[in-house]
């Protein structure tokens, strides 16, 4: 594994398209939060937080911050996206296989980059939060609701492994990006919202929405009845069903078909 | 032991049958050509060797191990078209390449000194021509100094100086005991260094084996004189010989044997006819290639 990591970091230490994406990616995050929360509890707002309370206190601050930063975790699948397009565009795929490494190998690599962005976001957003709420709250430091981060955690990864898989699924760049773009900001809420309006709950299993369901919008959610949600952990379970079936179905892609 | 051992290979790409059944091997230190007209099936059947191509039936052996990423580590392979990241200098690629190959930096700079780039080594992979980004390749394969070489078509895209160049370094590693494999279609580029060869059509194996054992290259003799036609008739009184006709104001006579210069002459003399030119030939691999595959399958 060690040389693979090494031989990734070949690959992009000097390609400037990443770092620009992952550095930009990387600093939304908490330059959007630190943002709202500065908008959120200047004066014009602070009524509203009396009524509702402070959403930037903890613990409700890792929600807060969970939520919004759902909303940006598309710059991260498109990253990887570019990874892997990249690949199959300059037929390196090929190549690394041909230098010797094994097909599961070019997989490996691929689910470091996976593993590495949703870690690294995982550790910005959670100094963000912790900052945010020691900044703008008015509670002292605690863990409590933390779970948020992590329910954001394992939809990132959802999204990450989507991301994958229309990677060595669609191969190029151009369309990858058109039909993981669709699919975040359309198709998952569109085939949820029917789902739920003509089945019912089930709907809210939809891979991005399972993650969704467990990150109600900070203060709205809370007026909002849940009682025809399922249990957290079905969501959770069913978060971790589609990592393990959108990874398996990237290796089975990957391994039998013709580079 | 052999370095390649294929056994009853097939590859289809939906109704296009790309290989037939295809089996022959590849015995250590020979200059192995795989030899076809193009979409014969030649990169098709290295792509399979190399794994990035599924055969749909049939098996083979590295080494005499089944093929795994470790014995094509020991292998140098340029596959149809040179694969580099097009914003990495030549240089950084083939670090990539080196450490996919588990091997250390420093082979680098020979590589690229015998391949001509050491100038442009830092200039990015998309700013090469074609025949420099062909010459990157060939660095790769040698990075190592692999014992065995798989080579698809290596002069594609070189100029007339690149593609002497190439040959020559084909040639150097051949005599320095490397086991080459080299798949082309074009035949003077292989038939001063192949030992064996192996012929294929439409994805069918026509033959394989050494080259001499496999491809009569009968030589034949040029021969002219005053009358032509009674020339020909004399020749084909010669005994053993298998053919003989007229081209322009030479003719071109075949014999079952290796023909004897002298003797001809002196035959010809004696029967009244004398010659004004003789001269002993040997069939080119491109003509026996030919016949070869213009053979319907």
């Amino acid at each position: 594994m060690k040389q693979i990591i090494y031989t990734e970091w070949l690959k992009v230490k000097n390609y400037r398209t990443f770092w620009v994406m992952f550095i930009l990616a990387l600093i939304i995050i908490p330059a959007s939060n630190f943002m709202l929360a500065d908008r959120a509890t200047s004066n014009n707002f602070k009524q509203v937080g009396k009524i509702f309370g402070n959403p930037f206190s903890f613990p409700e601050v890792w929600l807060t911050v969970a939520s919004m930063n759902s909303y940006m975790s598309l710059l991260f699948g498109l990253l990887l996206i570019i990874l892997v397009t990249n690949e199959y565009t300059y037929r390196t795929n090929r190549q690394n296989v041909i230098d010797g490494w094994e097909r599961s190998q070019f997989v490996y690599a691929k689910l470091f980059w996976l593993v590495t962005i949703s870690l690294l976001t995982l550790i910005v957003a959670t100094v963000s939060g912790a900052l945010i709420g020691l900044i703008y709250g008015d509670k002292p430091f605690s863990l409590e609701g933390y779970q948020y981060l992590l329910y954001y955690f394992l939809q990132l990864n959802v999204m990450l492994t989507i991301a994958l898989l229309i990677g060595v699924l669609v191969k190029r760049a151009g369309l990858g990006i058109v039909l993981f773009i669709a699919y975040n900001m359309m198709l998952d809420q569109l085939l949820s919202f029917f789902l739920k309006r003509s089945v019912g709950p089930i709907g809210g299993l939809l891979p991005l929405q399972s993650g969704d369901e467990l990150l109600p919008f900070p203060l709205v959610g809370k007026m909002v009845t849940t009682d025809t949600q399922y249990d957290t952990y079905v969501y959770v379970t069913a978060m971790l069903v589609y990592i393990a079936a959108g990874i398996y179905l990237v290796f089975r892609k990957v391994l039998k078909s013709d580079l | 032991m052999p370095i390649l051992s294929l056994q009853n290979i097939s590859k289809s790409y939906g109704s296009v049958q790309a290989l037939s059944g295809v089996s022959f091997e590849v015995p250590a230190g020979s200059v192995f050509g795989v030899l076809g007209p193009n979409g014969s099936g030649k990169t098709t059947l290295l792509g399979i060797v190399t794994d990035v191509l599924k055969a749909d039936t049939g098996s083979f052996t590295l080494f005499d191990r089944t093929p795994t990423a470790g014995e094509r580590r020991q292998i140098g392979t340029l596959l149809e078209t040179p694969n580099f990241y097009h914003y990495l200098s030549g240089y950084k690629n083939l670090e990539i390449s080196a450490a996919i190959k588990q091997r250390g930096k420093d082979d680098i700079a020979r590589v690229l000194e015998i391949c001509g780039l050491t100038q442009r080594q830092h200039s990015p992979f998309k700013t090469y021509s074609l025949g420099m980004k062909q010459r990157l390749a060939i660095a790769a394969v040698l990075l190592g100094d692999p014992d065995v070489l798989i080579l698809d078509e290596p002069t594609n895209g070189l100029d007339p100086s690149g593609i002497a160049e190439v040959r020559e370094l084909v040639r150097k590693l051949a005599d320095s005991g490397k086991t080459i494999i080299l798949a082309s279609h074009l035949l003077d580029e292989v038939e001063k260094v192949c030992t064996h060869v192996a012929i294929i059509r439409s994805g069918k194996l026509l033959l394989s084996g050494a080259v001499n054992e496999v491809i009569s290259r009968s030589d034949y003799v040029e021969v002219s004189a005053e009358d032509t036609n009674a020339l020909r008739t004399l020749l084909l009184e010669y005994p053993g010989c298998t053919g003989a006709e007229i081209q322009g104001t030479i003719v071109k006579a075949l014999f079952a044997v290796a023909p004897d210069a002298a003797a001809i002459n002196s035959f010809c003399a004696k029967r009244g006819i004398w010659l004004s030119h003789l001269h002993v030939r040997k069939k080119s691999l491109e003509t026996a290639f030919l016949e070869i595959t213009n053979i319907p399958a």
